[in-house]
């Protein structure tokens, strides 16, 4: 199944770059554009939707006129799969830091309180 | 003849009771008192923090770390944002942006309240942990030239402070606040996760202002629109979560900034000599 391209409403757009930054793909172009506009770039564009999903004014949208490359799509899912696997290798190590500091503040508390509600 | 307060308003020092106490400027015995609530001092952090909380959702220091960090932000905004409603009126600025940064100051008191009360409703105080930032004055002023408040020339050019505070620093802060709300919304915190949905409302407000208000600066003004990018950018550098492509992007728009400055300076470079 093909997926569903998007563009953004330049017009509505208010360039606070979470588009960009939820990209799986680095698909969203901003300083390379010569002017202050979010520019998906369509071969780079799998369809994920995380995009849509974190745009605070709901101005990016389906893009039905572009026809997708197999070819560039596979290449694309691919750069994703790096995206999800670093994503997830970053978690992973704020997840440790995170038992380490409950264990460190449980070992010099003695066990006791933990720094929790009574 | 009288001094108006915007004339010397960038030499006042952000103040705070109680103090400003930078965790940029924490000694020894400072980080050692961190660590002891949160393991490590290098955890006041506050995507780190979040994901403490959401580990052990009921140690109550994780989150009073976590919500001081935001707090003192907000602290900073209301001082930045004030600062600039008093010295930009006797600027050649749209009287409609003065009037949106003096909505924008009064939301960013409302924000600090907010904190403030989610803070206490956890025992906490202000002041319990350090400052993720000094209040909003150029840093000379605030800690003796530390470099821990907002840098110096930020505040001082609407293109610049719109573009780079407006656009690209509460673009950032909307993630922050959502995931904030999220994490109050997983472990069944309903005061956290509402007061942080709130606001990520007024931030997009925020973002909007900022980028309406660049736009219209730079309109037919190919110069200011550049600025505007360049603003942007350094705050873009700044982020932590770069990926290798927007890098490289951010990398090649100042690579042209240059040569556009040298081109501009008729080929001189930077240690003074000509090509």
């Amino acid at each position: 199944m093909q997926p569903t391209i998007v563009k953004i409403d330049l017009q509505r757009c208010i360039n606070c770059s979470l588009c960009r930054r939820a990209c799986p793909t680095e698909a969203i172009n901003f300083f390379s554009t010569g002017h202050r506009t979010h520019i998906v770039e369509p071969k780079d564009c799998i369809g994920c939707d995380l995009c849509v999903q974190v745009c605070p004014v709901d101005c990016i949208h389906e893009d039905t006129d572009y026809v997708v490359d197999p070819g560039e799509l596979a290449i694309a899912r691919e750069k994703a799969r790096a995206w999800a696997k670093r994503q997830h290798w970053i978690k992973v190590q704020r997840q440790q830091r995170a038992t380490a500091a409950i264990g460190a503040v449980s070992a010099r508390n003695g066990g006791g309180s933990n720094g929790r509600h009574a | 003849m009288t001094s108006k307060l915007a004339d010397h308003i960038t030499t006042l020092p952000s103040r705070r009771e109680p103090p400003y106490n930078p965790a940029l400027l924490l000694d020894d015995e400072g980080k050692a008192k961190l660590a002891e609530k949160i393991g490590d001092a290098d955890n006041y952090d506050l995507v780190q923090l979040r994901e403490m909380v959401q580990t052990d959702p009921d140690n109550v220091e994780f989150k009073k770390a976590l919500i001081s960090g935001i707090a003192s932000a907000e602290y900073a905004g209301v001082d930045a944002f004030s600062r600039k409603v008093c010295q930009w009126q006797d600027w050649d600025v749209p009287w409609s942006l003065i009037m949106a940064i003096a909505r924008q100051t009064w939301d960013e008191v409302r924000h600090a309240q907010l904190a403030t009360g989610v803070l206490e409703s956890y025992g906490g105080y202000i002041g319990e942990y350090p400052d993720t930032l000094a209040g909003g004055a150029p840093p000379p002023a605030v800690t003796g030239g530390a470099g821990v408040g907002v840098p110096e020339g930020i505040m001082n050019d609407p293109v610049i402070t719109l573009s780079a505070v407006n656009v690209s620093l509460e673009g950032g802060a909307l993630r922050l606040f959502e995931e904030t709300s999220k994490l109050g919304e997983r472990i069944g915190d309903d005061l956290l996760e509402e007061c942080y949905d709130y606001n990520w409302a007024d931030e997009v407000t925020h973002a909007m202002i900022g980028d309406y208000f660049v736009k219209a600066l730079c309109e037919d003004n190919p110069e200011a629109e550049r600025k505007a990018l360049r603003a942007h950018g350094m705050f873009e550098f700044a982020r932590t979560r770069l990926g290798d492509e927007q890098t490289q992007e951010l990398k090649e728009f100042f690579a042209e900034e240059i040569g556009r400055a040298t081109t501009a300076l008729g080929g001189q470079t930077s240690n003074g000599s000509y090509h």
